[in-house]
């Protein structure tokens, strides 16, 4: 078992850069549902863009960190993934 | 030729409504980050902003008076701001509160102010048709008023628009239709949405005059305007006057504008109407004080209404049953009815 | 209900908002047939400015993802004669509140035209419409018209209520060879920037199911009274109820899901167990939806009514400001109160 954790940095907007703060508007996955690596996850949104988070590897959504509506810090993890 | 004091007041109007609308934006965005909730604020809903548009409103609306009609689209703030419509109120209006020109019924898409004749649609290109009316009205009435609808290119192919045309042409109405050409339509720019490059051209085929202004020029609009309203209040007809404008902002507050190509956008920023305006006004003598003169007292106007504005009041809830007669007659409220104000022509 | 091998809402892990249920189900008949297409302002490269088409543009291209002009009459009449002709298009109309523009297309050509020609023409044309309030967008933007649709004959309506319903209405309606107008809360889509309350968002299968229309879903069973409501105000019922069950009162709510045909028997038989009726509905007051539902029931079952409200919108025009726009709309709280004054 490895723990994968979604970085939200990893998917920052390149005209974004100068913002730091994102909501997650949307999760498409329950805590404890399995994934296949490049499901959508959840959507989020910075700086007016929505965006889509693709599981970074294929497992099990063990934890959502940051729940719907909520804001978060560029590079916050928004969840955690334990992979086989 | 334009005078001193109209130049001059017609970049006073281009600043009021351009800080007018940056002060709207930090308004509308409170509460709004970082996520954007559009009700959350103290200014909740849609928010059409028309900066790059001013000269369009200023150059149009120099030759109108209080009597004269303009009808306006969901984009009204400068079209407002250069027809006199009040400031406080309209402010006022826009933040939802009692003392707003409609009791904070209408919000930013309809705005009404009868004092100077002035009154909106949210709906593409409905204006058209009330503007035909008052030209009918001032026709029936014999006075001089003229009637002016704005609208954007979107619009130019929506049918109260062309069935206005040619309502007013066959009836020789003086009325003028104002199209505000800022490229896009929403996501769509104009060439995926009309094959005529120069939407004054729709006026040809009801034989009325048209003429598009390819500049997003203040000065060259009002010599533009002067002709089609001219014509208008002397009896000779209907025009169409095409403005080449440009939208500094996405169609909506909040809108990502991802379909619109960086290039575009920097386009735009570039050619700003209010800087080429300051460059007639010093090719006319006026000195950077002056300038600097008009803009601070712009501001200041414009922070005070502001400021006003969320001073006041909210509507009462209960407000929401008046002003409309409903199934329940008792309490039916008497309409006031529009008094003729006879004008003999020669007034200004 | 789905067909009986499609897994329900609850069994599936995988959770979509209402608007990209909506884009599967139209991407799913877009690959299956040709000839279905989506036209409308702002549905391509926008991708709908509510979602309802987002991300169709990079599958389909612009031929079958057809953004068009500012010219409601002459899209929705085009449509209109493609569906004449056979073929199945989406028109999106972008907001309900638009449809003076282009209403004798829909009421004239699109609604009758398979009763004037003695049922020899279908009209297989999918109108899609962003409906509702609740985010201050005054009166010419926030309309449901729902009575105004489902009164004039001709058109299938129908008003979804949560993501698994909208991709299964969604299916049947594309399918369906007679008009259907498919009216989408705005509130429910799930957009980033119109949050969507607790509800709408569900699981939904990836495989192709439709809903029947003219089946009301009962959402929750209950015996003290019978709340019947649609759209957004299915979740505020939702929400009246289980704060009405805390005081002891067990209340029935049922989703219709579609206007026409509309499920009477579903409602009829939940009165005839709760004996009082609460019909909640977004739309004015006077001349729709919550008097046609009261009128079925006194119709169909009269001797087992004790007592009938309503809980609507007020017939005036949405107010901007929001003190106003919230006592125009028909809150939890509302709806709570007027279960509990039929009930005591």
């Amino acid at each position: 078992m490895t723990t994968v954790e979604i970085d939200s940095e990893a998917f920052w907007p390149d005209d974004a850069q100068e913002v730091d703060e994102g909501v997650v508007a949307t999760w498409f996955v329950r805590e404890g549902a399995s994934v296949t690596e490049g499901d959508t996850l959840c959507e989020i949104q910075i700086e007016k863009v929505s965006i889509d988070v693709p599981a970074p590897a294929t497992g099990t959504l063990e934890a959502i960190s940051v729940g719907e509506n909520d804001e978060f810090r560029r590079g916050d993890s928004l969840g955690r993934l334990e992979t086989e | 030729m334009v005078g001193h004091n109209t130049l001059q007041q017609m970049y006073k109007e281009m600043v009021t409504a351009r800080y007018y609308e940056e002060r709207l934006q930090e308004e509308y965005l409170e509460g709004k980050q970082p996520a954007f909730d559009i009700s959350a604020g103290p200014i909740p809903g849609e928010l059409h902003l028309a900066a790059g548009h001013e000269a369009s409103g200023a150059g149009v609306c120099a030759h109108l008076r209080d009597s004269d009609t303009v009808t306006a689209p969901h984009r009204p703030h400068h079209v407002a701001i250069s027809k006199g419509v009040d400031l406080e109120r309209m402010t006022a209006e826009i933040f939802g509160r009692e003392t707003g020109l409609s009791k904070g019924k209408g919000g930013h898409m309809h705005l009404y102010d009868p004092e100077v004749n002035f009154a909106c649609s949210g709906i593409i290109a409905q204006g058209c048709p009330p503007a035909v009316g008052a030209a009918l009205t001032a026709k029936k009435r014999n006075t001089d008023d003229v009637a002016v609808a704005f609208l954007g290119e979107g619009a130019i192919s929506q049918g109260a628009f062309l069935e206005s045309l040619n309502l007013a042409a066959v009836q020789e109405l003086p009325v003028v239709f104002v199209i505000e050409d800022n490229d896009w339509a929403i996501s769509m720019p104009k060439e995926r949405v009309t094959d005529v490059e120069d939407g004054s051209r729709r006026a040809w085929g009801f034989d009325m005059h048209g003429e598009r202004v390819d500049a997003d020029d203040a000065v060259t609009v009002y010599e533009a305007a002067e002709d089609a309203i001219g014509r208008a209040r002397d009896g000779n007809g209907p025009s169409v006057l095409e403005v080449q404008v440009h939208r500094r902002m996405g169609h909506f507050m909040g809108d990502p504008e991802s379909y619109r190509p960086d290039e575009d956008v920097e386009r735009a920023q570039r050619r700003d109407c209010i800087t080429r305006m300051e460059t007639r006004l010093r090719e006319h003598g006026f000195e950077e004080a002056d300038l600097e003169g008009i803009r601070e007292g712009a501001h200041e106007r414009v922070d005070e209404a502001i400021e006003w504005a969320k001073d006041q009041p909210e509507p009462e809830p209960e407000a929401t049953y008046e002003d409309v007669f409903t199934n329940s007659p008792d309490d039916w409220p008497e309409r006031p009815s529009r008094e003729v104000t006879a004008t003999d022509g020669g007034e200004e | 209900m789905a067909q009986a091998e499609t897994p329900s809402a609850s069994e599936i892990d995988r959770e979509l908002t209402m608007s990209r249920a909506m884009v599967e189900a139209i991407a799913h008949e877009m690959r299956e047939d040709e000839e279905v297409f989506v036209m409308g302002e702002d549905v391509a490269d926008y991708g709908g400015i509510f979602d309802s088409t987002q991300g169709l543009l990079e599958e389909f291209g612009h031929d079958r993802i057809m953004d068009v002009p500012i010219s409601e009459t002459a899209f929705m009449g085009a449509g209109v004669g493609a569906a004449m002709q056979g073929m199945r298009p989406v028109c999106e109309l972008m907001f309900a509140d638009f449809f003076g523009v282009c209403m004798d297309q829909l009421y004239n050509n699109m609604a009758k035209t398979t009763y004037m020609s003695g049922g020899s023409v279908s009209v297989p044309m999918t109108l899609m419409t962003a409906v509702g309030g609740t985010y201050n967008d005054a009166a010419q933007h926030s309309q449901t018209l729902y009575g105004t649709f489902a009164h004039l004959p001709g058109m299938k309506v129908v008003v979804p209520s949560n993501a698994y319903d909208a991709k299964g209405l969604m299916h049947t309606a594309i399918r369906d060879n007679d008009p259907v107008v498919y009216m989408f809360h705005k509130r429910l889509m799930g957009l980033a920037w119109m949050p969507a309350p607790e509800g709408p968002k569900t699981g939904v299968p990836e495989e192709r199911y439709e809903i029947p229309f003219g089946e009301a879903d009962v959402k929750r069973e209950g015996e003290d009274a019978t709340i019947v409501t649609l759209g957004l105000h299915v979740h505020r019922a939702l929400e009246a109820a289980e704060g009405l069950a805390e005081d002891g009162i067990d209340a029935e709510v049922i989703d219709l899901r579609t206007l026409v045909p509309l499920d009477t028997e579903t409602v009829l038989e939940s009165v005839r167990k709760t004996g009082r009726l609460i019909v909640v509905d977004e739309d004015y007051h006077s001349y729709g939806v919550s008097g046609e539902l009261i009128a079925r029931a006194t119709e169909g079952a009269l001797e087992d009514l004790e007592a009938v409200d309503r809980v609507t919108a007020p017939d005036t025009p949405i107010p901007y400001s929001r003190p106003l726009e919230n006592e125009f709309q028909p809150s939890t709280d509302d709806i709570a109160a007027a279960v509990r004054s039929i009930t005591q």
